[in-house]
């Protein structure tokens, strides 16, 4: 089975070995304090925590802050079992070493259905597939932020790393007092007894270090202080006052700036240069020509004495650019093609069934009526509103990267590779985040970067790509389609449901370019290509969900929510229509076909409710609504949708979602509000247009933003839960396309199948 | 070239920019203020908002030559951590930043919008917020507005002649 053999090809070792190693316990995380650096007064206790003599906590902070609160949610976790305050913490850059690694993400790669995984149903494929790549993931030790899996991956490292010390820190106390540690009480990283005795945290560490810390247990929920309650973030004061260092804001002595101009073609290259029509002007110092990195395009980088001097230069250089040899791409063509490959495949019962459960096609043949749409949509471009940079400095044979970067240790591997260097003479800071929604996964820029700075003769470069270049040379959202089929018992309710669906698969290709080691050995079938197709929670009696992965050129890469941000609009859209076809409410519908599945009926009651489902609106409005569990999180949406000089308004988003315990309840509604915003922008402005290998998008004029005046009003409702942590940073985004365009449908009668939704005149 | 930025006279090195030279990056790679960020430079998107003369003016598309003895006022003049301006009061109280770029841009609107009108509709701050925000935290912009406008008309008298 083409599973398992990724599983052990990806160990590159023989299945005895495996089965040996496999009954071993997974690598500890809890690590050592030389695993991150600080100021040498700090005492570490582990490889998660430090104390400052102050009595202040150190936490090492392996993942990359870009919006989504992720800096305050793991604090929150360390200071609950230490504690302390927030404002007693501070972050300091993780380390490189395997504990940092994000070992959620990888689960999160598997493709399991949601049935197998309900709370006393997870069967033991489930179970034997979490356990085996929890191990692998936590030898391999990828950092990386992405896939909403932060703080379902810190969840329990986090805390036992600041429990356990809290327990030496105890213990500490306990020696030195010959007090016993159950008499003890701490507040605020100040360590007391009744008799009198007291001492902060930065008093007891260097015993603490000594100190075996004995039985060690996280606190039950009934104990926490932070956890539950919103929490104040901690990024927030710098990014008011102009503090905040993203790449952009990078400044070193004797920086140099350069600007960058891709072949206008994706995938092609560079002939004749008229290097003199930049380099007369003022300011520019030189001119790099730039091959692929991690699947860029080539391009031609102009290095200046600020980024206006490189920038104009950039613009005037005469180059005698050329297409690919395969001729260029045309995005148009690519979707047509798609549409037929998802006709065909549903035909002929191709593509990879990614789930199956009873007979779908002959239950489709015998069905009463059959119901078939074509779905589409586009590529997308990320648009992070800080466009794509990076600093590097090449002297003395190391290397220094500043990066907003989701993936350091890639970037370390890549500078290592541009610049010839072993990777420990390579060291990545990262910055702040502009904006990350998958567009810094890719590291593209930073061997870029590190080309151009061995051309500066030692002094620092900061590459920064002009918006059109930004938004020209992405690495986009794949454009897919579907075709949904159904098949209708005598009253109109579904007994079948076939998808088949036609795109590009993202992660073998972002695995060449940015984990080429791991690229040959992970060979398994894609799950983002059909996630949020293949695991629908509804109870159909026959489905089956395939996909026919294709390949065509244009660079593709994860975009927030990935394959969801598509496949949840085809879906969600579809069982609308089947809503109708059954002349049914659209959500009791959906909830006759969850009586298995209480977690996501629980969410759509509780949107319904907080929405008013089914009460008057005010005049020329319309209520849609859409269900999507992602990233293990579900959120339900109520939208309200009107028409303004013919173009839909969205008004009113209420939002219900289940992500496990509400760490952060305040950065769960940021992350609501944000996912719909921004799904919003895909819904009704979003696409990306190729032809003859040309973007033909360039700046917000032509790739519009949501803007203030066209935001909704977003109310969030959280499900209360005892689950562990699952993520926010995605899973508001999905529903919000399929809701809108439900409520266009009850507004107009028009049923919209591609993105973006535009209604007909 | 002479500007004046947050009330401190500035000179700049006639060799380092040029009259064309907008205003974004003579702050952002000579002076070193990089509190205002580059979005799109043809001012569409509002990252690079300053106020001048108490005007919201995209700064990505000033050129220098433009703001010679007008007085440019940024993020780095709006407040400090210690004291902090009642519009970044607002913005922490709401926790209206996520990844945090366009915020300076936002920030800037939103004074040269107060210092005009310190009870602004819905449709005032829809007229004059037009700075882009890949994150979605509009909602949390407007409604920081108003609370800073609140607080501002309180501690604050209007200037005569205003509404």
């Amino acid at each position: 089975m083409r599973r398992r053999r990724f599983l052990l090809s990806a160990l590159g070792v023989g299945g005895a070995l495996v089965v040996g190693w496999g009954v071993m316990p997974p690598r500890s995380r809890l690590g050592q304090a030389s695993m991150f650096a600080t100021d040498a007064n700090a005492v570490g206790l582990n490889g998660w925590i430090k104390i400052a003599p102050d009595g202040g906590v150190l936490l090492a902070m392996p993942r990359s802050e870009m919006g989504q609160g992720v800096h305050t949610g793991l604090a929150m976790l360390a200071a609950e079992e230490l504690d302390v305050g927030l404002d007693q913490l501070q972050l300091v850059p993780g380390g490189h070493d395997a504990i940092y690694g994000n070992v959620a993400l990888f689960l999160g790669s598997l493709p399991l259905h949601p049935e197998g995984t309900q709370p006393g149903q997870e069967g033991s494929p489930a179970r034997a597939g979490r356990w085996i790549v929890s191990k692998v993931a936590r030898e391999l030790g990828i950092n990386a932020t992405g896939g909403s899996s932060s703080m379902a991956d810190a969840w329990e490292p986090v805390r036992l790393a600041a429990a356990t010390a809290r327990a030496q820190l105890l213990g500490a106390a306990s020696l030195q007092w010959k007090l016993p540690v159950a008499e003890l009480e701490v507040r605020r990283g100040v360590v007391s007894h009744s008799s009198g005795s007291k001492g902060h945290y930065g008093e007891l560490a260097k015993v603490a270090a000594a100190t075996p810390p004995g039985p060690v247990r996280v606190k039950e929920p009934k104990e926490w202080q932070l956890i539950g309650k919103p929490a104040p973030r901690v990024d927030l004061p710098a990014k008011t006052d102009g503090r905040a260092g993203f790449g952009i804001d990078v400044r070193l002595p004797g920086m140099l700036y350069a600007a960058i101009r891709h072949c206008p073609m994706i995938g092609g290259g560079i002939g004749a240069v008229d290097v003199d029509s930049a380099l007369k002007l003022p300011g520019v110092l030189r001119v790099v020509r730039l091959g692929n990195y991690a699947g860029s395009t080539a391009a031609l980088a102009v290095v200046g004495r600020s980024s206006w001097h490189a920038q104009r230069a950039a613009q005037a250089l005469q180059v005698d650019w050329h297409q690919r040899p395969a001729g260029g791409l045309d995005s148009a063509a690519i979707l047509s093609g798609l549409e037929r490959a998802a006709r065909d495949a549903a035909a002929s019962g191709g593509g990879f069934a990614f789930h199956r459960r009873g007979e779908a096609a002959p239950a489709l043949a015998g069905a009463a009526r059959r119901v078939e749409a074509m779905y589409r949509a586009p590529y997308l471009a990320h648009a992070t509103m800080e466009p794509v940079n990076c600093t590097a400095r090449v002297a003395d044979g190391r290397v220094e990267v500043w990066a907003p970067t989701q993936v350091p240790g890639s970037a370390r591997a890549l500078a290592a590779q541009v610049a010839g260097v072993p990777v420990d003479h390579v060291t990545v800071h990262v910055t702040y985040l502009g904006g990350g929604f998958g567009r810094r996964l890719d590291i593209d820029f930073v061997g870029q970067a590190v080309r151009i700075a061995m051309e500066t003769g030692g002094r620092p470069v900061q590459l920064l790509w002009s918006r059109e270049e930004d938004t020209g040379h992405d690495f986009y959202r794949p454009a897919g389609t579907a075709f949904m089929q159904a098949g209708l018992d005598a009253q109109g309710l579904p007994v079948a449901l076939a998808i088949t669906s036609a795109g590009d698969a993202i992660t073998p290709r972002w695995m060449q370019r940015t984990l080429p080691q791991l690229a040959g050995p992970m060979d398994m079938p894609d799950k983002t290509v059909s996630e949020g197709l293949f695991d629908l929670p509804y109870g159909i009696e026959h489905q089956r969900m395939a996909h026919v992965t294709t390949h065509h050129d244009v660079p593709i890469g994860y975009w927030r929510s990935v394959g969801h941000s598509h496949n949840a609009f085809f879906s969600e859209s579809f069982i609308d229509e089947l809503a109708h076809e059954a002349k049914q409410d659209p959500v009791k519908f959906r909830l006759a076909l969850l009586s298995a599945m209480p977690r996501h009926a629980a969410v759509l009651k509780l949107a319904a409710d907080q929405a008013g489902w089914g009460a008057p609106l005010a005049g020329g409005r319309a209520r849609g609504v859409a269900l999507h569990e992602s990233f293990d999180t579900i959120v339900a949406q109520v939208a309200e949708v009107s028409l303004e000089n013919g173009r839909p308004r969205v008004h009113r988003v209420v939002c219900a979602v289940d992500c496990g315990v509400a760490v952060n309840p305040g950065v769960i509604a940021q992350q609501m509000e944000s996912g719909v915003i921004f799904g919003l922008t895909a819904a009704l402005h979003g696409r990306i247009d190729i032809e003859n290998g040309v973007v033909r998008q360039r700046s917000f004029p032509d790739y519009p933003l949501l803007s203030l005046k066209d935001a909704p009003v977003v109310e969030t409702h959280i499900v209360p839960s005892t689950r562990p942590p699952t993520g926010v940073g995605e899973p508001g985004t999905p529903p919000i396309a399929p809701a809108v365009a439900n409520a266009l449908f009850a507004l107009t009668g028009q049923r919209l199948r591609e993105l973006p939704l535009t209604l007909k005149a | 070239m002479n500007l004046t930025i947050n009330g401190q006279a500035q000179t700049l090195d006639d060799a380092a920019v040029a009259p064309d030279m907008p205003l974004l990056w003579a702050l952002r790679d000579v002076l070193q203020l990089t509190g205002t960020k580059y979005g799109c430079g043809i001012a569409a998107c509002g990252a690079c908002t300053v106020v001048i003369d108490g005007q919201a003016v995209r700064s990505c598309v000033t050129p220098l030559s433009a703001v010679q003895g007008r007085a440019v006022r940024t993020i780095e003049g709006l407040g400090t951590a210690e004291q902090p301006h009642a519009l970044q009061r607002a913005w922490i109280a709401h926790q209206v930043p996520q990844c945090g770029y366009c915020q300076s841009g936002m920030l800037m609107a939103a004074l040269a919008l107060l210092e005009r009108n310190r009870n602004p509709s819905d449709a005032d701050i829809d007229a004059a917020i037009t700075n882009l925000c890949r994150c979605g935290t509009y909602p949390r912009v407007r409604a920081a507005i108003k609370t800073a406008a609140r607080e501002w008309a309180g501690a604050v008298p209007a200037p005569k002649g205003k509404a």
